[in-house]
């Protein structure tokens, strides 16, 4: 039963840390070219979404390219006693490199939407840009925002080509739920196999409901703004109506 | 005091203004795609011009000589955009107090009382900008300006979503504005009646250039060119030749009308006897005469558009090569009940309120 439970574990660890960190970078990449408009934007942008639109198997090749002992990476990584090639967080670097074009484009889409004036009227009321970015932009894009994120999730955990090719599948390690239904089968082991593949249904089903429920502008939107300002003026104003 | 001479230039379109506000408030008229909202723009720091300077109250905001320009967040530029860029997710106490630092909150809590009581919005304080009118979400948009006590004022066609019931409320008040903000304030408009009931000073904008800068009554009495008194709503002109100059009259002879009309022109330093002018008259300022006589034509009246509270006429001449002129007049309606058409008119053309333009 252990190692049944083993590739959960290793998948759902890589899943978190990898959604948490295309987070914070697909955001910032976002905001960065949104605001660039350098000769280079094209050339950048395409670089970000380059992963989704190549083969997986070619993605983990490069990324073994990069990082394996002589690359460029794993040269600089090994004096200091540090092999990224065959180890767990090689199932973070290949799911992370995966899932970031899908975080990317979808924020990006989504703080295209927000009306420049009104992160205008933030600036010139003297919000930081750092204040914009989480008073004013992520707010108002946050169903994006979040849309992005889930299929984030989804993406790396779905994640086989280029985790194979980077972290391979040594059982306990990198085994994660995809690789261990793979070689579960070829293995002749039905069983495990089926009962893996219930584990990533029940996941799947369940993220698709969180999305459904995240993605409605209204949820985010109303708790964020709940603030204390409530309690000061509750007296007044209260009156639901239009007019 | 507020400076600006900024040029900036983009595909297709070149940006060279200067004008100068000082504690009143500016008009800036005209078309749209003439550049005004992106002089705007320059001023809060929303936009990088290529070259110039903008000085607020002696603090240089931007000057390319010296590579100054400050960021938006550091100028205490208050800009009320045209969509009032309201912030959706945050309610009406909310969007005002956004910009309100470094103070206490109870501090806080009390400007921004002073603001709800100023512009009206009381019982509106937790709605969100879709809950309220159009009006509102604008008196809004002006409290959240003002709330960071910005030492100018932005107002970027304020009125043009507004239907002409709540135009005209908002339009006093934002009159009374300059009872409670001594700052400067711009407005961008494309409404001369507007700017001209609001404002002081104007700035007629033509193709990202500032065509004329003076004081409102100004520029309706001698626009500089053809142009501004086009956007000024002088709709009668005729070219002539300038035929003579006596102490401060100038006599114009129009020869397709084949008319001598006399002028009133205190300046006339820069006119010389012989000069092609065209001369323009404002259509309100003709009467009708009983008889012949100096600057009076006789007419026949060719159509009637009737206003709520005036009456437009239009006469019809025959000139001199074989065309018609049209003159337009505007009269009040008692003045015009008995006029009807075909039949001709005296028209006197007042001196005092002939325009000559050079160009």
């Amino acid at each position: 039963m252990i190692e049944y439970l083993s590739p959960l574990w290793i998948s759902l660890k890589t899943v978190l840390l990898t959604t948490a960190i295309t987070f914070v970078l697909g955001i910032a990449a976002a905001r960065w070219i949104s605001r660039y408009s350098g000769k280079l934007k094209a050339l950048i942008d395409g670089a970000f979404i380059l992963p989704l639109v190549l083969p997986p198997t070619v993605v983990g090749l490069g990324l073994l390219l990069l990082f394996g002992k002589h690359g460029p990476i794993g040269q600089l990584l090994s004096p200091l006693g540090m092999t990224v090639v065959f180890s767990w967080p090689a199932t973070v670097i290949s799911a992370t490199v995966m899932a970031f074009p899908l975080m990317y484009m979808t924020t990006k889409g989504a703080f295209e939407q927000v009306d420049s004036n009104i992160e205008d009227a933030a600036r010139t009321l003297g919000a930081s840009e750092w204040k914009v970015l989480r008073t004013i932009t992520l707010p108002l894009a946050w169903p994006g925002v979040v849309a992005g994120s889930i299929l984030c999730f989804a993406r790396s955990l779905g994640e086989f080509g280029a985790t194979l090719m980077l972290a391979g599948n040594i059982a306990g390690k990198t085994t994660t739920i995809p690789v261990a239904i793979y070689f579960a089968i070829q293995a002749g082991d039905m069983s495990q196999a089926l009962y893996l593949t219930a584990i990533v249904l029940f996941i799947a089903f369940a993220s698709l409901a969180a999305l459904a429920y995240f993605k409605k502008p209204g949820k985010q939107i109303r708790s964020k703004s709940r603030t204390s300002w409530d309690a000061t003026s509750n007296a007044t104003g209260k009156q639901e109506g239009y007019d | 005091m507020l400076e600006v001479n900024i040029k900036r230039k983009v595909p297709g379109f070149n940006l060279d203004v200067t004008f100068s506000v000082d504690g009143e408030m500016l008009g800036i008229l005209g078309p749209s795609g003439s550049g005004k909202t992106m002089t705007l723009q320059c001023i809060a720091g929303l936009l990088r011009p290529d070259q110039g300077l903008i000085k607020l109250n002696n603090k240089v905001l931007f000057d390319s000589s010296e590579q100054v320009s400050l960021q938006a967040q550091a100028r205490k530029v208050g800009f009320v955009f045209q969509n009032y860029a309201l912030f959706p997710h945050l309610s009406t106490i909310e969007n005002i107090a956004y910009g309100m630092r470094n103070c206490q909150r109870q501090e806080i809590f009390e400007r921004v009382q002073t603001l709800i009581d100023k512009m009206k919005l009381e019982g509106l304080q937790n709605r969100y900008p879709r809950q309220l009118s159009a009006g509102q979400q604008q008196r809004v948009a002006i409290a959240r300006a003002l709330a960071t006590e910005p030492e100018v004022l932005l107002l970027d066609e304020p009125f043009s979503a507004l239907d002409s019931m709540v135009k005209k409320q908002l339009e006093l008040e934002v009159m009374k504005l300059q009872q409670f903000y001594s700052g400067n304030i711009i407005l961008v408009t494309h409404d001369l009646a507007e700017a001209y009931r609001l404002c002081s000073a104007l700035a007629i904008y033509e193709s990202g250039k500032v065509v004329q800068f003076d004081q409102k009554q100004k520029v309706i009495s001698s626009p500089v060119n053809k142009q501004v008194a086009r956007i000024t709503r002088c709709t009668n002109f005729m070219d002539g030749i300038i035929a003579e100059i006596r102490d401060s009259s100038v006599w114009v002879m129009v020869p397709d009308l084949g008319i001598n009309l006399k002028v009133v022109a205190n300046d006339h330093r820069n006119m010389l006897v012989n000069q092609a002018v065209t001369i323009g008259v404002r259509p309100e300022y003709i009467r009708i005469a009983q008889g012949p006589g100096q600057n009076i034509l006789l007419s026949p009246l060719d159509s009637v558009v009737e206003s709520i509270a005036t009456i437009n006429c239009y006469f019809c001449l025959d000139t001199v090569s074989g065309g018609r002129y049209y003159l337009e007049t505007i009269f009040p309606k008692s003045d015009a009940q008995l006029l009807s058409n075909g039949q001709k008119y005296y028209l006197y053309l007042p001196p005092e309120h002939i325009t000559i333009i050079s160009d």
